[in-house]
């Protein structure tokens, strides 16, 4: 996939940038909105990471034009703005999604990927990671061609997980992805081992590999090296 | 009482002890007066008595002088001082007795020393008085009716651009100032006050709107940094030669910048709780959504195996949708985080109330403080403003919360 971000944090950006690279991902970015419609209008990406607050400028102006010139680009826009104006205005305007900042890069990976799958063509509706397969529009699981049962929780845990496979999510991360902002005051995470303990020990149940790794106490890594 | 009432009561005393104090010494003034007029008048008598002495050689008879009543006494001895004095006189017609004022004096006749008498009747002077005292006594009424009259409506009539003014001071909306118009008044003083009300309003319009404005691009501009360190922290995390310790550490990080993060939206928000910007009022169904957080909750219910006594009634309310999901959310998050494990949580939902029961440390809190902005328990691992965002929201639906503690549950009522 080829990216394009749009941040005139520079700190936010090398960090996305190094993140979202690899994976066959092709990463460009820029920080205002001159050198992003200057990009634009030049190449062509698959998806653009759009801040709304830009030294010269509102985001919203790049969305607009990529509308206007009925652009595929699908775009996640990225702001340190939560009101719900701001994210009605957006979405109104054509962003497929909208995250507010601060954000896990783990999150906005899965945005990435649930957006891209959603916009990518009802055929490819099959995500497959070794011997797992995932249907994404029935929600089920296979391994080996055996269905594995997942309650909602794990089977959204086990998507971000595969959306970030070969990195280190950090258990904040997963929280806030599964539970959201009622999470918000709990800095004790036993419900969250509960739900990784049964994930990993329904996967071992089908397959030998144990792909769930823990780190250190620190988070999870979804990975087959 | 209001200054109008505080003013005629004073004009009213002063005026009053003004008015009797002077008709006290104008009576006195004015009778003075007709004695001296009547002294004037006897003077006269006794010259003329004296004259016809001269003139006829003889003493007049009593009826000589028709209404003064004259009389001659032989006496013996020294002459009399000619004095005046107040008498009795006799007014033989009528048999009956009036005030009268008389002189009395001494004059040689024929070798003979007579002691002679004059009496005249004070009616006229008393009639006279009389009638000035009704007629000050009918410009006093009148001048106290006028004064009355004048206080209460022309006084009453002075005030009105005040109370307008007051009007406005009390309609005044921080979040949007009308135009202030002031009382459209003559009186300088009330200029003034006008004047420095319009100032003030503005200058409080102004500085509030700067408060507001600042606080939220604080709030923003604190998101950037702290998304700056989380994406460094969610890259630091990759590389596989970290210690443990490091990891540790990394947690902490993690941790203290969430926390952060989530006060700064939480301050964002109790600003625009405050300024009434989130308008979105519908009817919301609240026993569905609390049913649909007990849902949300139960993975927490359990890790604290906490035990849940619900007993829901159907109720609907008028709100955001927004604010009653971070109200339910606040005291779901606040019952599970300060409850004891295998500790209770009731939930009472009916038509007039929303009650929240948990068990938690056993000494109640403070019932005025809890609510207050930054207050918390020292084991809390919250921010300090979930309460009051509880509060808030609760104050703008015009909703009532109170906090009791009764048989070891710490109990929040939310009264609709």
């Amino acid at each position: 996939m080829k990216i394009l971000i749009v941040e005139d944090e520079q700190g936010l950006r090398d960090n996305m940038l190094s993140y979202l690279s690899g994976d066959n991902n092709v990463c460009e970015s820029c920080g205002n909105l001159a050198a992003a419609t200057a990009k634009l209008a030049s190449y062509s990406y698959d998806f653009v990471l759009l801040d709304i607050g830009l030294p010269d400028g509102e985001g919203f102006t790049l969305l607009r034009y990529l509308k206007d010139e009925m652009r595929s680009e699908a775009v996640i826009i990225i702001s340190a703005r939560n009101s719900l104006d701001d994210r009605i205005k957006g979405l109104d305007i054509g962003a497929d999604d909208y995250l507010v900042k601060p954000f896990h890069l783990a999150e906005l990976k899965a945005r990435i990927f649930a957006v891209f799958r959603r916009k990518a063509s009802n055929s490819n509706n099959k995500l497959v990671f070794n011997e797992i397969a995932i249907d994404l529009n029935g929600r089920t699981v296979t391994i080996n061609g055996t269905e594995m049962v997942l309650t909602r929780k794990e089977y959204d845990m086990l998507l971000y997980l595969i959306a970030n496979k070969g990195k280190v999510v950090a258990k904040t991360a997963i929280a806030e992805h599964l539970w959201g902002d009622e999470m918000d005051m709990h800095d004790n995470f036993d419900f969250l081992y509960s739900h990784v303990k049964n994930l990993r020990k329904k996967i071992l149940d089908l397959t030998t590999n144990d792909y769930l790794k823990s780190v250190y106490g620190i988070g999870y890594k979804f990975t087959d090296r | 009482m209001k200054l109008a009432a505080h003013y005629n009561r004073v004009n009213i005393i002063a005026t009053l002890s003004v008015l009797v104090f002077g008709a006290i010494i104008y009576y006195f003034a004015i009778n003075q007066i007709a004695t001296k007029l009547l002294d004037d008048h006897l003077s006269e008598e006794v010259s003329e008595v004296l004259g016809y002495i001269d003139a006829n050689q003889r003493l007049p008879k009593e009826a000589d002088f028709d209404e003064d009543q004259t009389r001659f006494y032989k006496v013996n001895g020294k002459p009399l001082p000619t004095r005046f004095y107040d008498t009795v006189y006799i007014k033989t017609k009528l048999v009956s007795n009036r005030s009268g004022r008389a002189v009395e004096g001494s004059v040689l006749f024929k070798g003979d020393l007579y002691r002679f008498t004059i009496i005249i009747s004070k009616e006229g002077t008393e009639n006279f008085v009389q009638i000035i005292a009704m007629i000050t006594l009918a410009l006093m009424l009148g001048l106290f009716l006028i004064l009355f009259l004048t206080n209460r409506y022309l006084l009453n009539g002075l005030w009105q651009p005040f109370y307008k003014t007051l009007g406005q001071l009390k309609a005044f909306n921080i979040e949007a100032p009308a135009k202030f118009l002031g009382g459209n008044t003559k009186v300088d003083e009330f200029k003034e006050l006008d004047n420095a009300v319009y100032i003030m309003t503005n200058r409080v319009a102004s500085d509030y709107q700067n408060l507001k404005q600042f606080t939220e691009n604080a709030s923003h501009e604190m998101m950037t940094p702290l998304s700056v360190i989380t994406a460094k922290l969610d890259t630091l995390i990759q590389d596989e030669t970290l210690q443990q310790e490091q990891f540790e550490q990394i947690t902490d990080i993690y941790s203290a910048a969430g926390k952060l993060a989530r006060l700064s939206q939480s301050l964002l928000l109790l600003v625009k709780i405050e300024n009434d910007q989130i308008a979105d009022i519908e009817r919301l169904d609240l026993e569905q959504l609390v049913n649909e957080k007990l849902k949300q909750f139960q993975e927490l219910f359990a890790s604290k195996v906490i035990i849940i006594n619900v007993s829901l009634a159907n109720k609907e309310v008028q709100a955001s949708r927004y604010l009653v999901d971070i109200l339910l959310n606040n005291l779901f998050s606040n019952a599970v985080r300060h409850n004891v494990n295998g500790g209770r949580l009731n939930i009472y939902l009916n038509s007039g109330q929303l009650i929240f029961q948990n068990q938690g440390t056993a000494t109640a809190l403070d019932g005025e403080k809890i609510f207050d902005r930054f207050q918390k328990g020292n084991s809390s691992e919250g921010v300090g403003l979930g309460l009051t965002i509880v509060k808030n929201i609760c104050h703008s639906y015009g909703w009532k919360l109170a906090y009791k503690y009764t048989d070891g549950l710490h109990t929040f009522i939310i009264q609709f």
